[in-house]
């Protein structure tokens, strides 16, 4: 009777991984073709649009920018100096320091002559106390707000900077993002495009600014990163902005913004709560719930993404940053589906219900799980003398192939629609880690998954701690080696 | 099986004669060969010495060497006295007589390693045909092992098509990047190639010196092979439209004759008739920055496009360049006016303005709501103090969306007179439209407002409103602000007064 059940687990199992491959290449080929028609549609859009209008059009919403800072205090006089330099008409910048135990505030209050207002605000949005509101005196930095409060974390440090702003939408940033001056006039347009339906958010993409020349808060030199791991977030981020979300976009169907750039409706924010401060993905959490909230109250909505590369952020380069990094991702992941598993599978969500959630769910949140089954099932295989090596082969093979394929498209995408990573060399090395990475990087990438899913289980939390190195030319750093060499 | 091929087998090889012949058609036959024996009694025959035969002595005859290709027999027999001579067969180097042979015979027949003189000569058509005729059972064996599983199959068959398809990819990719690095030199080359005689044009000659050029003389001023080239013209477009973007006055006028001259209208045409949006887009700009007046009727067509960005581009064209802009079409537009397009059409009906004729009330009357909320921006936007009268004929016939447009108007351009309209507004259940009509009557409230502002801070508004009321109040008369909070000092009332009184968060 066991031995009967075994088999028939067996073969159930060789069913199941069979459907699921063959779904993974569908699911990515049509992955690549959604997203080369939004790819398409976007560069024809773009075309003939003039955006110096924007700029002083009193048609033109007004943004606030919300940038969270802790202990930042070595780029937050820069940053702010930045984020103020954008071109735009009306726009404020809100920067919470969320209970910085450095000086970034005193760094503040000198650079930018700050005075402590009497600030009248109603905590519509829960956050953890606020000890101070600064304006300063100075015309120039009039549109800058320092909002100090005691630490609460990246989304409640968001919530206090939402119940502060006054404009209609929120530009909710990390403090250390590069932004390009066109950024908000571009991440605007879908807001002001559509009639038919509401825009409830605008993402854009994240460029990785390692190794790449800054100039006047704009990439101007694109370079592959130096470290292996670097360079395969690089073809990491292709694959996720270029191709996938632009895919989900084209269905309207994506479910996350990057909490790193993101454009929001103020009114619909406050309406469904602001961000969750006990999740790690707030920034998942938050486009789901407004999603949601649109879905239950049938009103016709779009959340948009903007290809263009208009953000710029360090990366981590060091793999035990990295892996809480990706061990975070999971947990936030895991906890947005877990709260509103509700829409799973559920026809009143549409396409949210039916197909993000699903996909996520499959895809992203049990993806190292069921990589992980798959191994000890071959193993049993190869165990009870039940292993095809040439089948084995040949879908590891097909795996392979598939993520050779993705990869190269996702590629192949940056440099028809930007062409950013000029020089050959570069050019080179990310096709050597698209070749690499499969073998190299992706089993890791699978370890920290699982221990993402372990950590959430046992309910160990937290963000990690970011390193940063700081926005460095190439020639910097070469000559920080050599001084660090002749030492 | 294999007796199938042959008629009968090797039955027919069981006299001598048979079996002989047959070996005299084999060229050779494993493990079997034959000897010549010849008798004593004629000793003395010269052909003894004979060395092909190689013939050694025996007790009672000579005996020739081994051979083994059947076909020689009958070359050897022509030297010989063949009455006299006897042939021998050795299987395995024995002597054997016919009948072993011929069992010798049968078994290599069965194994396959003999085959009658005639199955070898067998026209390869009949044995096709009689296969054919023959039912086929193919060996465990021989079966294909990829064709039989139907998920290795699959896999394998995915993966050529990936294999297929990355280098499909890394194809196109590098023809893209070559093709694209190709287009862009020849742009680079082609824009270097347009600039100089362009600009010796400009320069040199007057807008009535060109105008009386032809256009073959115009266009001589290229050579004629690059002239003809599509993207030549493209480029040669792209340049105009810049330079008549940067450049003033006559400079305009000269490049849009040259355009005319360079016979570029046509691809203009072709752009507007374009089945793909983007092109008729392109054709759109075209007109709009070079005017291209007589191309109108055809810009028409294009304002009621159900494409988001051709009717904007053919409106924002015809707004630019109709001599009379009475905004008619903008009235009659079915579909609603989304921000960006206001927008574009706020810069155009600000330019044109000053030139033009604009019939702004007509807008007031159109079915689209999004139309008429954008009738009442321009009145704002435009400052046009003189259609006050006009919106104030719409004060009860609109929505309340609408309402809100009209009192951010009354309030920009400090209309007093609609004092009554934004006081019976600010009862309205309709928060945005309240909101607004308490922040007008800030700056051009009366008592009437006074009193409805302190009733509705009465209600117990939420902070937000609260804050709004009080800011009005504040800024209406400070005196009744500070008598309202030293009747009500509660913590909301008192925060709200810190940040009125703040300097910094009033004065900067």
């Amino acid at each position: 009777m066991y031995n009967f059940l075994f088999y028939f687990l067996i073969e159930l199992f060789g069913v199941a991984f069979m459907i699921l491959s063959f779904s993974v290449v569908l699911v990515y080929l049509t992955i690549m073709v959604l997203s080369a028609l939004e790819m398409r549609d976007f560069r024809k859009k773009n075309k003939y649009a003039d955006y110096q209008d924007i700029i002083t059009s009193p048609i033109a919403p007004g943004v606030s920018i919300i940038a969270p800072a802790f202990n930042e205090a070595s780029n937050i006089v820069q940053n702010a100096k930045s984020l103020l330099s954008l071109h735009y008409g009306r726009f404020e910048v809100i920067i919470v320091n969320d209970g910085s135990k450095d000086d970034t505030l005193q760094r503040l209050i000198e650079a930018f002559e700050l005075k402590k207002t009497d600030y009248a605000f109603h905590p519509e949005l829960e956050s953890q106390p606020i000890r101070g509101i600064y304006k300063s005196p100075n015309k120039s930095f009039r549109r800058l707000i320092v909002v100090d409060k005691e630490n609460g974390g990246k989304a409640d440090a968001l919530n206090a900077g939402i119940n502060i702003s006054q404009m209609e939408i929120l530009a909710c940033i990390d403090v250390d993002c590069i932004l390009s001056s066109d950024s908000i006039t571009r991440m605007v347009r879908p807001f002001m495009e559509e009639t038919n339906r509401k825009v409830i958010a605008v993402g854009g993409a994240i460029g990785i600014a390692n190794n790449c020349d800054v100039k006047d808060g704009t990439v101007t030199k694109y370079r592959a990163p130096e470290t292996t791991l670097g360079r395969f977030q690089v073809i990491e981020y292709c694959r996720a902005f270029l191709m996938g979300r632009m895919a989900w976009s084209r269905i309207n169907g994506l479910m996350l913004i990057s909490g790193a750039f993101g454009f929001f409706k103020r009114d619909l924010v406050m309406a469904v709560g602001g961000y969750f401060p006990k999740t790690v993905g707030e920034d998942m959490e938050l486009v789901v719930r407004m999603r949601r909230y649109m879905e239950e109250k049938k009103i016709p909505y779009k959340v948009s993404f903007i290809p263009d590369p208009l953000c710029w952020t360090e990366v981590p380069e060091d793999q035990d940053v990295l892996s809480r990094q990706r061990n975070r991702w999971m947990r936030g992941t895991i906890e947005t589906l877990q709260l509103h598993r509700k829409i799973g599978f559920n026809p009143r969500y549409g396409i949210l219900g039916m197909i993000s959630y699903p996909f996520w769910a499959l895809f992203e949140k049990f993806a190292p799980i069921i990589e992980i089954v798959g191994l000890i099932y071959t193993l049993i295989l190869m165990v009870i003398g039940d292993f095809s090596a040439v089948y084995f082969l040949g879908l590891l093979l097909m795996v392979y192939l598939l993520s050779l394929m993705v990869s190269s498209f996702s590629l192949l995408y940056e440099q028809i629609a930007f062409n950013n990573y000029k020089d050959r060399k570069d050019l080179n090395r990310l096709i050597w880690i698209i070749l690499l990475e499969p073998i190299l990087i992706h089993p890791k990438v699978v370890l920290w998954g699982i221990r993402g899913h372990i950590d959430f289980i046992i309910g160990k939390g937290g963000w990690g701690k970011m390193i940063r190195t700081g926005f460095k030319t190439a020639e910097d750093r070469k000559n920080i080696e050599t001084q660090s060499n002749s030492i | 099986m294999l007796e199938s091929f042959g008629q009968g087998g090797l039955s027919r090889l069981e006299d001598s004669i048979s079996l002989v012949k047959e070996i005299k058609q084999q060229e050779n036959i494993p493990s079997l060969t034959y000897r010549l024996e010849f008798p004593f009694k004629d000793s003395s025959s010269q052909f003894l010495s004979d060395s092909t035969y190689s013939w050694s002595q025996t007790d009672s005859s000579y005996i020739s060497k081994q051979f083994s290709n059947g076909k020689e027999i009958d070359s050897l027999f022509q030297s010989l006295p063949a009455d006299s001579i006897d042939l021998r067969f050795f299987v395995f180097d024995e002597r054997s007589d016919v009948s072993g042979v011929a069992s010798y015979l049968e078994t290599l027949y069965n194994t396959g390693d003999f085959i009658l003189s005639e199955d070898q000569q067998r026209p390869e058509k009949d044995l096709v045909l009689m296969a054919s005729r023959n039912h086929y059972e193919p060996l465990d064996e021989y079966k294909n092992k990829l064709l039989s599983d139907k998920g290795l199959f699959s896999v394998t068959l995915i993966n050529f098509l990936f294999i297929f398809l990355s280098i499909c990819m890394i194809i196109f990719m590098v023809i893209f990047k070559r093709k694209r690095n190709q287009k862009e030199d020849n742009i680079k080359d082609f824009e270097n190639e347009i600039i100089e005689p362009l600009t010796s044009i400009l320069f040199e000659k007057s807008l009535e010196e060109i105008k009386e050029m032809t256009p073959e003389m115009i266009s001589s001023i290229y050579p004629k092979q690059i002239f003809q080239k599509r993207l030549f013209k493209k480029v040669l477009i792209d340049k105009i439209i810049s330079l008549n973007k940067k450049m003033k006055g006559d400079f305009k006028d000269k490049l849009k004759v040259l355009y005319k001259k360079f016979g570029l209208v046509d691809i203009t045409k072709a752009n507007l008739k374009h089945r793909h949006w983007d092109n008729v887009v392109s054709g759109l700009v075209q007109v709009n920055e070079m005017d291209l007046r007589d191309l109108l009727p055809l810009v028409k067509e294009h304002s009621q496009s159900s494409n988001f960005h051709v009717r904007s581009q053919a409106g924002a064209t015809l707004l630019n360049l109709s001599e009379k802009v009475d905004l008619k079409f903008l009235r009659d537009q079915n579909y609603p006016l989304s921000d960006w397009q206001q927008m574009h059409y706020l810069r155009i009906i600000k330019f044109v303005a000053a030139t033009k004729s604009l019939n702004i009330p007509i807008l007031f009357s159109s079915e689209n709501q999004s139309v008429r909320e954008f009738g009442v921006k321009l009145v704002r936007m435009l400052g046009r103090m003189d259609l006050i009268e006009e919106l104030h004929k719409i004060n009860d016939q609109v929505l309340d969306e609408e309402k809100v447009e009209l009192i951010k108007t009354y309030d920009v351009l400090g209309a007093h007179m609609e004092v009554d309209f934004i006081n019976q507004c600010m009862s309205s259940d309709y928060p945005e439209l309240k909101k607004e009509a308490i922040k007008c009557a800030g700056n051009l409230g009366n008592e009437e407002s006074e009193k409805i502002l302190l009733d509705l801070l009465e209600q117990e508004p939420d902070f937000q409103s609260r804050k709004n009321l009080l800011q009005s109040l504040f800024k209406l008369n400070q005196q009744t602000f500070d008598v309202f909070i030293s009747n009500h000092p509660n913590q909301e009332n008192l925060a709200i007064q810190a940040h009125l009184l703040d300097p910094v968060l009033n004065h900067v």
